[in-house]
């Protein structure tokens, strides 16, 4: 386990040696032409074929994107950008695949920092801090560039923030006279009553192929001030305050939650929220647009608090904030073109046109552009003001999961592996033991990563 | 009738024989050579690897995938539920499109037998991510059709969770495969049915045999071989199905529908362990062409009696 | 006698229509879903016909995605699939028929030993095979791989219907000097056409329903194949059952056609060749 972390420092060293030289190279010679503004435009005509794959298929993601790169191709008739688009669930199997098929695109997203840290591992992506410098380093949030920065070099960028916290109808608590939940218990309480008539208090959700258990655990292991990573990077989940989260959501699942969200993904789970099935659900920003979208009648009943915590004394937290960044691939041929085109994206109006394809689900990674007043004028984020406050201070204050000790690979595969869910399945399914069960899953954690991280 | 074997009088003289007959057959040998010979042997290669997804290096480990999936309850428990999965499908199957062959043969009607006929190909035409969204749909716990059926109609006190329920999970997928394969078998059957000579029933009845005795003497002699040739490709097409359990459970609740080929993918794409998936790819095969040589033993067996 | 026929007819009758509504029942209720919104999914689960007909789901999906493209990319491949392994499945089984007494034996079953391997432990490694032959994200590339089974699958099937084809009329055309691939056009080909008809229905079925390996081997959504599309739907943020379903009704009723048409010829398949 050591020598994997050393191997790992010492290769990254390595790396942003190079990098880092070359990165504040050009940075400083750029912030002097940047005087002159699009000075890389001017100098020589961009010219080359660049590959832009993302996850974005929402239509309106996906169409603001399309825009600017068909604006940019129009200013540089020289560039061609392909876009490319995978559902969430194909993303990653896409550029696993094209690691060996070396069908690898030239810039993607990712679907947060732990995926970086993957390709990072990999040896895939380039660092971008001369990107990163030319846009303004100190306009993106520390703890975003920090969750994304291996050994001094930045890997990716953030594109766009969310944070985890709690949603919730007010048309259902007043009806059944329940206040807003602060404590895990008060949640459950106000889930048990709310599960009736057809609705369901919260939906507790465990397909391997996705990551919401290991979400939900988190939330509840945070709160108790705890990590389901230790100090040496091994996974812990038969800490006391793992195990009485595990025993939590079991019966969040057993009493509130439709029986058939055990083999739910992060949209089949979301919908049921969307269609107005859950009371309760902790997720992202996005659950407005997806209300909207489904059942607009109910969307003025939305609204978010912060992620429950263990007593009603204790401080706001924030469990989880993605950080949703792009990322340049080591296989491209016009790292020009790709810069370029980034800081085309990161232009005020372009990244304001794109954050307002999902009003209040994309928070601005840039800190000017959060008081812009192009960005403020949008009537979503006029009437979800305070939910905008809400999620931008759980943006603020969180990490990536298990990002606590830093981006490690542990922390990616902590979540990506599906041990999680299957151990949720294994303890409602078979009815296995939760102290057991918990033991072998994080044996079978720690296997994964001496084998994946050596 | 004819069956693998070929018979003398069929075949050129040997002199006609020469080098141009391997003009025939060299194309589909290259293609076998090209597109099966090396991925087997890579494949064979990564089993005694370490080899990840995402790496490109990789170094050798001997047995160590190989004693690892072995001692993994896991995988056994996935060979148990491929053998349960491939076996109840294919008896399903075999019971439907056999008995809807023989119910379509015995109907004269010109008029409503092919509508019968269109009406049970339907779901060969499903492509898989349709047979499994569609069902996704009906049988959704929440709304979905069937349950909220046979609820409101009394015969299940709550909405019954075909996809979550651990008991009900691996029938329910048996009766989606065999509701998507019954129409190949039934089509099949029917068509070997319609080669029966006629009169040889009319033999039979002459001879004062029953119903059951001239479909035990006539009808299943006639068309054994042909079942048998089916059965041989369904039960492989059945054993490495992945797509259809991939897009419905994919493997769940906690591994009750997980079937080596969705074991072989969470090895290999989840975990992204290629050196262990590709031991367990090699156990597969082994185990289906072991398999499949009981049959051809079969198969060959009933061509001798029928020559005979 | 007479009677118990009758009677004998009914149950059939029954029975077929039993088989026939569980068979078509996914079919109506994927196309009555795709017409109705999504709050009355919502609240009426078990109202079989829409109270309100809408195209709402057909028109998002139709404009999320170019499914014409896939729709065209899939008859490509498929028909491409299905030329290339009929032409060299035939040749190869008249050539184990005629000229391998002994062979031919151990020939088809290392074929048909061929059609045993796993897609999914294949995947892999033709993703490098593809990759080294630079057909990565290419139509070539899928069809070349779709060969992989749809070849052993035609040959087992072929083999069957050309020994039906007795050696006396060859012969007589070898007589007149015609040489062996003459005969084989000429001769052969037209007397085993309805097999390699069906022989081509299933070759061909089978590579428009393929979903892993194009999947994995195409990177661009203008030359994927239709299944890889609909799945995409899935997992796409906001989507209803609605729109999945309406989706899925582009993919199947094109199919549900062609298989009207060309049903009886289905028919045949390995039979046709295996008896007679």
């Amino acid at each position: 386990m050591k020598k994997a972390i050393a191997t790992l420092l010492a290769v990254g060293l390595a790396a942003s040696l190079f990098a880092g030289c070359g990165g504040s190279e050009t940075s400083s010679a750029q912030t002097a032409e940047g005087a002159t503004s699009t000075a890389a435009e001017t100098d020589a005509p961009l010219e080359g074929e660049i590959t832009f794959w993302h996850s974005f298929t929402q239509g309106a993601r996906m169409d603001a994107i399309q825009k600017a790169a068909d604006a940019f191709m129009q200013e540089n008739p020289g560039v061609k950008i392909n876009i490319e688009t995978y559902s969430w669930g194909d993303f990653n199997t896409k550029w696993n695949a094209g690691i060996t098929t070396g069908d690898l695109p030239d810039i993607s997203t990712a679907q947060g920092t732990g995926e970086v840290v993957e390709m990072i591992n990999a040896g895939v992506i380039n660092p971008m801090d001369d990107i990163v410098d030319e846009i303004g380093r100190d306009r993106f949030s520390e703890n975003a560039l920090a969750d994304m920065t291996v050994d001094g070099a930045v890997y990716g960028i953030p594109y766009y923030s969310h944070a985890q916290v709690m949603w919730y109808r007010t048309d259902l608590l007043e009806a059944a006279g329940l206040e807003i939940p602060q404590t895990w218990d008060e949640f459950y309480d106000a889930a048990v009553a709310l599960t009736k008539d057809g609705t369901y208090g919260a939906a507790f959700s465990c397909s391997p192929n996705d990551l919401l258990c290991s979400r939900y655990l988190n939330y509840y292991v945070v709160s108790a001030g705890g990590s389901l990573l230790n100090d040496d990077l091994t996974a812990n989940l038969t800490s006391p305050e793992a195990i009485d989260g595990i025993n939590f959501w079991v019966n969040v699942y057993k009493n509130c939650s439709p029986a058939e969200t055990i083999n739910y993904t992060v949209n089949d789970h979301a919908t049921l929220f969307y269609q107005g099935t859950t009371a309760f659900d902790f997720n992202s920003g996005f659950m407005i647009s997806g209300v909207q979208s489904n059942t607009p009648e109910i969307a003025e009943y939305v609204r978010c608090a912060p992620l429950p915590r263990m007593n009603a004394d204790d401080p706001v937290y924030s469990a989880e904030t993605s950080h949703i960044p792009l990322v340049e691939w080591s296989n491209t041929e016009h790292p020009e073109i790709c810069k370029a085109f980034i800081e085309y994206l990161y232009q005020d109006d372009n990244y304001i046109e794109f954050i307002h394809a999902v009003p209040v689900g994309m928070l601005p990674a840039l800190s000017d552009i959060a008081t812009n007043e192009a960005y403020l004028n949008d009537p979503t984020i006029q009437e979800y003001a305070d939910c905008v406050d809400v999620i931008q201070e759980a943006v603020d204050n969180g990490h990536a999961i298990g990002f606590e000790h830093g981006p490690t690979p542990q922390a990616s595969y902590l979540t990506s592996q599906g041990v999680i869910e299957e151990m949720f399945q294994d303890i409602i399914t078979n009815g296995t033991d939760v102290e057991t069960a918990a033991k072998d899953a994080e044996d079978r954690l720690n296997e994964i990563f001496d084998t994946m991280i050596a | 009738m004819k069956g693998i074997k070929t018979g003398a009088a069929s075949v050129y003289p040997k002199k006609d024989r020469n080098l141009t007959r391997w003009l025939f057959v060299g194309p589909a040998m290259l293609v076998v050579l090209c597109l099966l010979v090396y991925p087997l042997g890579s494949t064979l290669l990564y089993s005694f690897t370490n080899k990840t997804l995402i790496k490109t290096t990789y170094s050798f480990k001997g047995l160590e995938n190989y004693i690892k999936i072995l001692s993994d309850p896991d995988f056994l428990r996935a060979f148990g539920t491929t053998l349960v999965w491939t076996f109840s499908s294919l008896l399903g199957q075999l019971l439907v499109g056999f008995t809807g062959a023989l119910a379509l043969n015995r109907i004269n009607n010109r008029i409503t037998r092919p509508i019968y006929r269109i009406c049970m190909i339907i779901p060969w035409a499903f492509p898989s991510v349709a047979i499994a969204l569609v069902w996704k749909w009906m049988l959704n716990g929440i709304q979905g059709y069937i349950p909220t059926m046979l609820m409101n109609l009394g015969l299940s006190d709550s909405m019954i969770q075909f996809l979550s329920d651990p008991k009900l999970v691996l029938p329910t997928l048996v009766f989606i495969n065999i509701w998507f394969g019954a129409p190949m078998i039934m089509v099949n059957v029917y068509a070997a049915l319609q080669t029966v000579p006629r009169d040889q029933y009319e033999a039979a009845v002459i001879d004062g045999a029953n119903a059951w005795q001239s479909f035990i003497h006539i009808t299943v002699p006639h068309i054994k071989v042909v079942v048998g040739l089916l059965v041989v490709l369904r039960t492989i097409w059945v054993f490495n199905n992945f797509d259809i359990i991939f897009m419905t459970t994919a493997g769940g609740p906690a591994g009750r529908t997980t079937t080596m080929p969705i074991y072989i993918y969470e090895l290999g794409w989840t975990n992204k362990l290629v050196g262990r998936a590709s031991a367990a790819s090699i156990l597969l095969l082994i185990f289906l062409i072991a398999v499949c040589l009981i049959y051809f033993a079969v198969i060959t067996h009933w061509e001798k009696e029928d020559r005979a | 006698m007479k009677k118990g026929k009758r009677v004998g007819d009914i149950l059939c009758n029954v029975y077929l229509i039993i088989l026939a509504v569980f068979a078509v029942f996914p079919l109506l209720w994927l196309l009555v879903s795709s017409f109705k919104s999504s709050s009355e999914m919502l609240n009426n689960p078990t109202k079989i016909l829409p109270i309100q007909w809408t195209l709402e789901n057909f028109k998002t999906v139709l404009i999320t995605l170019n499914f014409t493209i896939n729709i065209r990319n899939s008859v490509i491949i498929a028909a491409a699939t299905t030329l290339i392994a009929i032409v060299i499945s035939s040749l190869a089984a008249y050539g184990v028929v005629r000229f391998f007494p002994k062979l031919g034996d151990v020939m088809t079953k290392v074929l048909v030993t061929t059609y045993m391997f796993p897609s999914i432990m294949l995947v892999i490694p033709y993703a490098m095979v593809m990759a080294k032959l630079g057909l990565t994200n290419t139509r070539i590339g899928l069809v070349l791989v779709y060969l992989s089974f749809s070849v052993p699958y035609a040959v087992w099937m072929l083999v069957g219907f050309f020994k039906t084809v007795p050696i006396g009329i060859e012969e007589a055309a070898r007589i007149d000097g015609a040489n062996k691939l003459q005969v084989f056009v000429r001769v052969v080909l037209p007397l085993v056409a309805p097999g390699i008809v069906s022989t081509a229905i299933y070759v061909f079925i089978n590579a428009w329903n393929e979903y892993l390996y194009s999947m994995i081997l195409m990177s661009s959504s203008d030359k994927t194949t239709i299944s890889v599309a609909v799945k995409t739907l899935e997992g796409a943020d906001i989507l209803n059952w609605g729109s999945l379903m309406a989706a899925c009704a582009i993919v199947v009723v094109p199919s549900i056609i062609f298989f009207c048409f060309i049903q009886s010829k289905l028919a045949g398949g390995l039979s046709d060749g295996a008896v007679k």
